[in-house]
C-alpha cells in the first residue's frame, strides 16, 4: 500500500536499451527441458566469448543455456570479454606420457608456503541455475528482477539474477516452482523458475561466479579497482619530487588449481600522478621551448594511459589534436555543446586554460549493447592524470630507488601484506554476511606444500669443472683466472673516445689488457680514434675508420643518452655488420671497480665475436632448443618485432639468431616460420646433421593468447619443421615461458620467512590439472621477493620424463653469457629477449644476416 | 504491495519526443533545477528523498558548491545496494582531495517516518516523489518533512495535470504507480496550507513549459520551493546515528579538511617545489663546473629572467652549504600552489616545522635537501655468505637421458 514505488519512481538516467523487437524467446517449449548435464569441458573456449544480452536471446542461445554453460556469463557490468587465465585450454590431456604424473623426482624436498587460500564450501555444494521465465513477458530487466524478488522468501537471500537466468546456493523444493507477483497497475504476473543445471563447485560459471564474489568483498573492503586489480587509495605513499602516489593493492583470480579450488593473491602497486596532462605540457613546453614543444609532447604523450579526472576510465593516448581546443564542439544527442560547456554542465568543472589543445584516443571499448566503438575520444589534457611510469622515469635512478624502497617487499613482507587480507576478510563482518549467505569461505591461512631444490649443476670450463654458491647462484668468483672455452684473438679492432674520456680510455685499453691473458684471449693493442661528442661526427668516425677486416668496434659514450648508442648499433648492425661494445664512461670512471667491469667487458667482447665462455652437461644428443620472445614497440607504430635463437651445439654454447619485424595484422609465427627453416640449416651446417629433438621454449605470450599459440603456433612450427624433408621427424616440444605470473613462494630458512633457494621446483597442488607444466625458481634475488618462472608445456612428441623436462630447463637457464650466474628463463629465451629489445629500442631494422651466427646483440 | 520499476519515464519522454520534445529531457531539467538552486543558496546539509538510483545525488556530488553532507534515502534497500557504490569517490579525489569535506550517507526508510538523525538539514528535495504517497500520507509527509525536520528549504515537484491532454496518447496518469496528479491550484492549495501550519513561505515554478497557445496550461512539471519563515535550532546539532532508519552506505571523501591529508598534500607540494629548485641549482653548477667560459653567460641570464618573472625582488638564491644543498622558503612559498595550500608564510613555516619529511634550519627560513644524489654504487654490496648446502652438489655421474628415455619405452 505504501507503495515502495514512490522513492524509486523518478526518472532514470540514460537507460538499458530495451530488447530488440521479435528476439523475445520463445519460452514455454524451455520450461519443460529436463535438466542435462554440462558437456565435456574441452570445448569451453574462453576466447572472444560473448555477454549474451539477456532477455534478448535466440532460440538457439536459450537450448545452449540448458544445456550446459558455454554462453552464459553472470551479468555483471564492464565484464571482462578476454579470458585472461587461459582456462578452457586443455593440452594435458593430449600428452600420453603426462596424463598419470607430470612430477618430478630429483632434488631435495623443501616445506613451501604459497599466496594461495582454499575456497571452502560446504560439502556437497552447488550452485543451482534456474532458468526464470515471464508471462506474460516482461521488457525490462529491472522490472522483471522486481518482481522476481517478491519472492525473497521463496528464493532466499543469496541470489544472482541477470535478467534470464538466476543463480541460487541453495535447491528450491521443486524442480518447477511457479510465482505469481502483481505489478502496481494491478496486471498479473506468473513466474515460472526452472532448475536448468546443478553446477559443481568447479564448473566454469562457478569460477566465475567466484571471481564477481570477491571483486565484490574488495569493494566491501573500500578497495578502488584500476583496470583488472584492485587498490587501497587510504594508505597512499607519496614520491613529491615527480608527484607519484602509489597505492597499494591486490592482484587475485580464484581458480580450480591442480586439487582444489584457490584463490591465489599477490601484492600489486598502482603507481599514479597526481599530475595533469596539461601541467606536464606546460613544463614540457618551458622546457624545450614553443619550437619543439609539439614534437617533443607527441614523443613523450603517445603512448601514454591517462585516467579522467571525472569517472574512473583510463585511456590510451593516441594522437594530439593540435587543432582543437575545449571551444571545439561535438555532437551530444541531436545538439552540439562545446567541450567547456558539456563539463561546466555535466561535472561542474571549470576549464581554466582554453587554448589547451585536445588529446585523442581510440576506444576500442563496445559501445552499449555491443555496438560498435563510438569512435575516437576527445579528451581535455586539464581533466586528464597521468598514470604510470615514463621511460624517462624509469631510467632515473633515483625515482626507481624510491619506489623500490616501497614497493621491493623482502619474502617477510610480502607474507605478511597477503595475511592482513585474510584476516580483514575474515574479520570483516559484512565480507562474512556476504560469504556465508553463499555458504563459502576462504581458509585462514597460506597453502603449504612440498616442493624439490634440484641438484645444483657443474660449470664446465674448458677442461676444468668447478661448482658455484647454491645460494648467490652465480660463479663470477669461481670463474676467475679461468681459461674460457674458445677464445677470439683480437688482432684488429678500433676503440672511439671523446677528448673528455681519453683518460679512461686508456686505462680501459690498459686493464682490458691486464684480465684478458688469464682467460687466453690474446689482445693486440686496439686503433684509439677520437670523435667529437656529437652524433654526426661519431657516425662520420664510424664510417671513415671501420672496415671490412675490423673485428671489433669499442665505443666510449660520454653519456648514457639514447640517441648515440642507437647511431652506434644502427650502422654497425644494418649497414656495416661488426661486433660492437658500447660503454658510459661513467661506468669505467671508477679505478677501484674497473678491473670488474673490464673482466665483464672482455667477456662481453668474447661472446660477441664467437667465443664460447662455460657449458652445463646436456646428457640428450641431436637437440637443438629454440628460444622465441616478442618486443612490443608500444611508441613506434605499434610493429611488434620477434625474435628466435637456436643452439648450434652440444654444449649450448654457439647459438643462431634471427630478428623479424612484424608487419600490421600479421601473427609473429609466421614471419619467425623462416627464421626457423634457417636455423635449422645452419644446424645442419654446423653438425652435418638435422637436430633429431626440438625443444621450443616460447616466451612473451600474453594473458588470454595461450589458445592461439596451440592452435596456431605449433602447427606452424610443425609445418616450418616439414619443408627441411619429408622424412624428417625429430620429436618437438612446445614450452610456453611465462614470467609475469602471481604466484609466489616462502620458504623457512632459519626460522625465518625467505625466498626459495634457486633450482626450486613446484609441480603440485598450484598447477593446473589440464596442464602439464611447473614452476622454477631458478634466481637468485638479493633484495625482494622472488618471482618463479612457469613453465607450460603445450605439446610434446618427445616422451620425455617431466624431471628431465625440468632439469633440462633449468640447466638452460645457466647459459646466459651476459650473466655469470643463473636467469630466470632459459638463455634462448633471454638471448632472444636481448635481440629483439635491440631491434625495437634502437635498429628498427633487421640486422645484417653476416651477424646471425654470433651473440652481438648482448 | 508492489514494488514497480516504472518505465513510465522512459515511455514518456519518447512520447513526447514525437510532438512536444523537451531538450534536455524534463527528468534532466528538474535535476539541473536543483542544482541551480544548490549553486545559488549554497546548502551545506542536503537530504534527497526517494533517492533510487541515486542520480540526483550524484550530479550534486559534481556540483557540490559546498555541500558537506549529502543524504540519499529511499524505501527500496536492493536499489540503494546496487548503486551506492557510484557514489564511491573517484581516483581523482584521492589525487587532488577536495579543499571542503563532504560525506555521503544513504539509509533506506520511508519519508512518512520521524528519523532523528534527519533534523537540521539546509534542503529536503522531493522531485516526483508525493504523486506515489496514498492523500493520507502526503499529511504526513508534511509533518514530518515540515513540522518535525523543519529544514531550510525544500523543493517539492510533482506532475502539473493540466499538461496531461498535451501528452499524447495519455489516458489516466502518466504512471501507473501514481495515486494523483495536482492541477496547479490543488498544488497551491497543499502548498499553502504547509506554510500556514509550519511557518515557511512558497513560491512556484516548474520546468518543460508548452510552446504557443499552450503556454497556459502551465509547467509539466510543476515546483515549489519553501524557505522556512523561522530561525532554525537544530542546524549545529551533533550528529546522531540513526533510529528508525537504516544506514547503508555512508563514505566520508578525502578531503583538505582532514588534517593528515592537508598535512600530506601540502609537505608533498611543498618537495616538489623544493627538489626542483634543487635540482635546477645542481644542473646549473654542473654546466658551469664542466663546461669552458661560454656556458656560463645563459644560466646568469636565466636566474635574471626568472627573477623578472617571478615578480619578487627578494629572489633568494639556492646555495650549498656542506654536505647540503639549502632551499629558502620564500622561495617554495613563491608557488601558486603551495600558496593556495597555506595563507601565509607563518602557517607554512609552522606547519613544515612538525613535519619529519622536511628538515629546516633552525630559524625556520630556509629548507635543506642532501646535495649529491645517493650513489649508485651503493648497492654493491658484496656479501660472504656463510655457504650453506642447499641441496646434493651436481652428481659426478654422467647422465644419458637419450638412453633412460629407451628403456622409458617407445612412446
Amino acid at each position: 500500500m505504501t507503495g515502495r514505488a514512490r522513492a524509486r519512481s523518478r526518472g532514470r538516467g540514460r537507460g538499458q536499451e530495451p530488447a530488440a523487437p521479435g528476439a523475445q524467446p520463445s519460452v514455454s517449449q524451455e520450461a519443460a527441458k529436463p535438466v542435462m548435464p554440462p558437456p565435456p569441458e574441452g570445448q569451453l573456449v574462453g576466447r572472444g566469448r560473448q555477454k549474451p544480452a539477456p532477455g534478448a536471446m535466440s532460440e538457439e542461445a536459450m537450448m545452449q543455456i540448458s544445456a550446459g554453460f558455454q554462453q552464459v556469463k553472470i551479468g555483471e557490468r564492464g565484464g571482462r570479454r578476454r579470458d585472461f587465465h587461459d582456462s578452457g585450454v586443455h593440452t594435458r590431456q593430449l600428452m600420453e606420457h603426462v596424463k598419470e604424473s607430470k612430477t618430478g623426482v630429483s632434488g631435495t624436498a623443501i616445506e613451501l608456503r604459497a599466496n594461495f587460500m582454499r575456497l571452502l564450501s560446504r560439502p556437497l555444494w552447488a550452485l543451482y541455475q534456474y532458468h526464470v521465465d515471464f508471462k506474460p513477458p516482461m521488457e525490462s530487466r529491472r522490472l522483471r528482477s522486481a518482481l522476481l524478488f517478491q519472492h525473497e522468501e521463496t528464493l532466499g537471500k543469496a541470489h544472482t539474477f541477470d535478467g534470464a537466468i538466476l543463480f541460487l546456493p541453495n535447491k528450491l523444493h521443486n524442480t518447477e516452482t511457479v510465482l505469481c507477483s502483481e505489478t502496481r497497475n494491478g496486471e498479473k504476473v506468473e513466474i515460472t523458475v526452472t532448475l536448468t543445471n546443478e553446477l559443481p563447485p568447479s564448473s566454469p560459471v562457478c569460477l566465475q561466479f567466484y571471481n564477481i564474489l570477491f571483486r565484490r568483498i574488495l569493494r566491501i573492503l573500500n578497495m578502488q579497482q584500476i583496470g583488472r586489480h584492485y587498490y587501497n587509495p587510504d594508505d597512499p605513499f607519496n614520491i613529491p619530487q615527480h608527484r607519484l602516489t602509489i597505492w597499494p593493492g591486490f592482484v587475485t583470480t580464484i581458480l580450480q588449481y591442480e586439487s582444489s579450488i584457490m584463490l591465489c593473491t599477490d601484492v600489486s602497486h598502482k603507481v599514479l600522478r597526481s599530475e595533469t596532462v596539461l601541467d606536464f605540457m606546460y613544463s614540457l613546453r618551458h622546457q624545450c621551448g614553443d619550437q619543439r614543444f609539439p614534437e617533443a609532447c607527441t614523443k613523450e604523450l603517445v603512448g601514454l594511459i591517462i585516467l579522467t579526472k571525472y569517472n574512473n576510465k583510463t585511456y590510451r593516448i593516441d594522437d594530439i589534436a593540435w587543432d582543437h581546443t575545449p571551444n571545439n564542439t561535438f555532437k551530444k544527442g541531436d545538439t552540439e555543446i562545446s567541450f567547456k560547456n558539456y563539463f561546466k554542465t555535466q561535472y561542474g568543472l571549470d576549464i581554466t586554460d582554453g587554448n589547451q589543445v585536445l588529446l585523442v584516443s581510440h576506444v576500442k571499448r563496445l559501445g552499449p549493447s555491443g555496438r560498435p566503438p563510438p569512435g575516437p575520444a576527445m579528451l581535455v589534457p586539464e581533466f586528464c592524470y597521468l598514470t604510470g611510469l615514463t621511460d624517462k622515469m624509469r631510467a632515473d635512478f633515483n625515482i626507481m630507488k624510491d619506489l623500490a624502497s616501497h614497493t621491493r617487499l623482502s619474502p617477510e613482507q610480502r607474507e605478511g601484506r597477503i595475511n592482513r587480507l585474510i584476516s580483514n576478510i575474515n574479520r570483516n563482518a559484512d565480507v562474512q554476511n556476504e560469504l556465508t549467505t553463499w555458504g563459502l569461505s576462504f581458509e585462514n591461512r597460506l597453502l603449504s606444500l612440498n616442493g624439490r631444490v634440484l641438484p645444483s649443476e657443474r660449470i664446465i670450463q674448458g677442461g676444468r669443472a668447478y661448482e658455484y654458491n647454491p645460494w648467490t647462484a652465480d660463479w663470477a668468483k669461481e670463474m676467475r683466472g679461468l681459461p674460457l672455452i674458445s677464445c677470439m684473438s683480437l688482432d684488429n679492432w678500433l676503440m672511439f673516445y671523446t677528448r673528455r674520456n681519453a683518460d679512461v680510455a686508456q686505462s680501459l685499453l690498459q686493464t682490458l689488457n691486464k684480465v684478458s691473458g688469464p682467460m687466453g684471449i690474446r689482445m693486440q693493442r686496439a686503433i684509439m680514434i677520437e670523435y667529437e661528442d656529437r652524433q654526426e661526427s661519431l657516425l662520420r668516425a664510424l664510417q671513415q675508420n671501420v672496415a671490412r677486416e675490423t673485428q671489433m668496434v669499442v665505443v666510449i659514450l660520454p653519456t648514457n643518452r639514447k640517441d648515440k648508442y642507437d647511431c652506434v648499433k644502427k650502422y654497425l648492425c644494418v649497414e656495416c655488420p661488426t661486433p660492437s661494445q658500447c660503454v658510459v664512461s661513467r661506468t669505467i670512471s671508477k679505478p677501484q671497480a674497473l678491473m670488474t667491469v673490464a673482466t665483464k667487458i672482455a667477456l662481453q667482447m668474447n661472446c660477441k665475436m664467437g667465443g664460447e665462455l662455460w657449458s652445463v652437461e646436456i646428457p640428450l644428443r641431436q637437440l637443438m632448443i629454440v628460444g622465441i620472445d616478442c618486443y612490443h614497440d608500444t611508441a613506434a607504430g605499434k610493429r611488434s618485432i620477434g625474435a628466435l635463437v637456436a643452439s648450434l651445439n652440444q654444449g649450448m654454447s654457439r647459438w643462431f639468431s634471427k630478428c623479424v619485424l612484424q608487419n600490421r595484422g600479421q601473427e609473429i609465427i609466421d614471419a619467425l616460420k623462416g627464421s626457423l627453416q634457417a636455423a635449422l640449416k645452419a644446424y645442419l651446417k654446423y653438425n652435418n646433421s638435422l637436430p633429431s629433438r626440438i625443444i621450443v621454449y616460447r616466451d612473451g605470450v600474453g594473458d588470454g593468447m595461450l589458445q592461439s599459440v596451440v592452435d596456431y603456433e605449433v602447427p606452424q612450427i610443425m609445418q616450418s619443421i616439414k619443408t627441411m624433408g619429408q622424412d624428417y621427424e625429430p620429436k618437438l616440444s612446445v614450452v610456453v615461458v611465462k614470467k609475469r605470473i602471481s604466484s609466489r613462494f616462502f620458504a623457512r630458512i632459519d626460522g625465518k620467512i625467505a625466498n626459495p633457494p634457486p633450482g626450486t621446483v613446484i609441480d603440485t597442488e598450484v598447477t593446473r590439472p589440464e596442464w602439464y607444466d611447473f614452476f622454477i625458481v631458478s634466481q637468485a634475488v638479493r633484495f625482494g621477493c622472488v618471482a618463479p618462472t612457469h613453465y607450460n608445456v603445450v605439446f610434446d612428441s618427445s616422451g620425455l620424463k617431466p624431471d628431465h623436462m625440468q632439469r633440462l630447463t633449468y640447466k638452460l637457464c645457466h647459459m646466459y653469457y651476459n650473466w655469470q650466474g643463473i636467469v630466470r628463463v632459459p638463455a634462448p629465451c633471454q638471448y632472444a629477449h636481448k635481440l629483439a629489445f635491440l631491434v625495437g629500442q634502437s635498429i628498427h631494422k633487421e640486422p645484417n644476416m653476416n651477424l646471425d651466427d654470433f651473440l652481438y646483440y648482448l | 504491495m508492489c514494488l514497480m520499476r516504472t518505465h513510465s519515464r522512459a515511455d514518456l519522454t519518447k512520447t513526447l519526443a514525437m510532438t512536444t520534445p523537451f531538450s534536455p529531457p524534463l527528468y534532466m531539467q528538474r535535476y539541473q533545477f536543483v542544482i541551480d538552486y544548490v549553486k545559488t543558496y549554497r546548502p551545506k546539509k542536503v537530504i534527497d528523498f526517494g533517492c533510487a538510483e541515486c542520480c540526483l545525488l550524484k550530479k550534486l556530488k559534481f556540483h557540490r558548491n559546498g555541500i558537506q553532507l549529502l543524504v540519499g534515502v529511499d524505501i527500496n534497500s536492493v536499489v540503494l545496494l546496487k548503486r551506492m557504490h557510484t557514489l564511491a569517490p573517484l581516483i581523482s579525489d584521492y589525487l587532488q582531495p577536495s579543499d571542503g569535506p563532504l560525506t555521503i550517507e544513504l539509509y533506506q526508510g520511508s519519508v512518512t517516518e520521524r528519523e532523528p538523525c534527519t533534523r537540521g538539514f539546509d534542503l529536503v528535495t522531493c522531485v516526483e516523489l508525493i504523486e506515489h504517497l496514498e492523500l493520507v500520507e502526503v499529511a504526513s509527509f508534511s509533518e514530518v518533512v515540515f513540522g518535525y525536520m523543519s529544514p531550510g528549504a525544500v523543493i517539492v515537484s510533482t506532475p502539473n495535470a493540466e499538461f496531461n491532454p498535451l501528452l499524447p496518447g495519455l489516458r489516466g496518469f502518466r504512471n501507473y504507480d501514481h495515486k494523483f496528479e495536482w492541477t496547479r491550484a490543488e498544488f497551491q492549495t497543499w502548498a499553502h496550507k504547509v506554510c500556514r501550519d509550519y511557518g515557511y513561505s512558497v513560491h512556484f515554478t516548474g520546468v518543460g513549459e508548452a510552446v504557443g497557445h499552450w503556454r497556459e496550461v502551465g509547467f509539466c512539471t510543476q515546483i515549489a520551493v519553501f524557505q522556512r519563515n523561522f530561525h532554525d535550532t537544530m542546524s549545529n546539532a551533533k550528529r546522531l546515528e540513526p533510529s528508525v532508519y537504516r544506514l547503508m552506505y555512508r563514505v566520508v571523501y578525502p578531503s583538505l579538511s582532514d588534517n593528515n591529508i592537508y598535512q600530506r598534500t601540502l609537505v608533498n607540494e611543498v618537495l616538489y617545489e623544493a627538489q626542483h629548485l634543487r635540482q635546477e641549482w645542481l644542473s646549473r653548477m654542473n654546466m658551469d663546473s664542466s663546461n669552458n667560459a661560454h656556458f656560463c653567460a645563459p644560466p646568469l641570464m636565466d636566474v635574471f629572467q626568472h627573477g623578472l618573472e617571478g615578480g619578487t625582488r627578494d629572489c633568494q638564491p639556492v646555495y650549498q652549504q656542506g654536505g647540503t644543498i639549502c632551499v629558502p622558503l620564500a622561495r617554495v612559498w613563491s608557488s601558486p600552489r603551495v600558496r593556495a595550500l597555506c595563507g601565509s608564510v607563518q602557517r607554512l613555516r609552522e606547519e613544515l616545522q612538525v613535519d619529519s619529511r622536511v628538515r629546516m634550519s633552525a630559524d625556520g627560513t630556509v629548507l635543506i635537501l642532501p646535495a649529491a644524489a645517493d650513489d649508485e654504487d651503493d648497492e654493491e654490496v658484496e656479501e660472504e655468505e656463510n655457504v650453506k648446502a642447499v641441496s646434493g652438489v651436481a652428481n659426478n655421474v654422467e647422465e644419458d637421458w637419450d638412453r633412460e628415455l629407451g628403456c622409458y619405452g617407445n612412446v
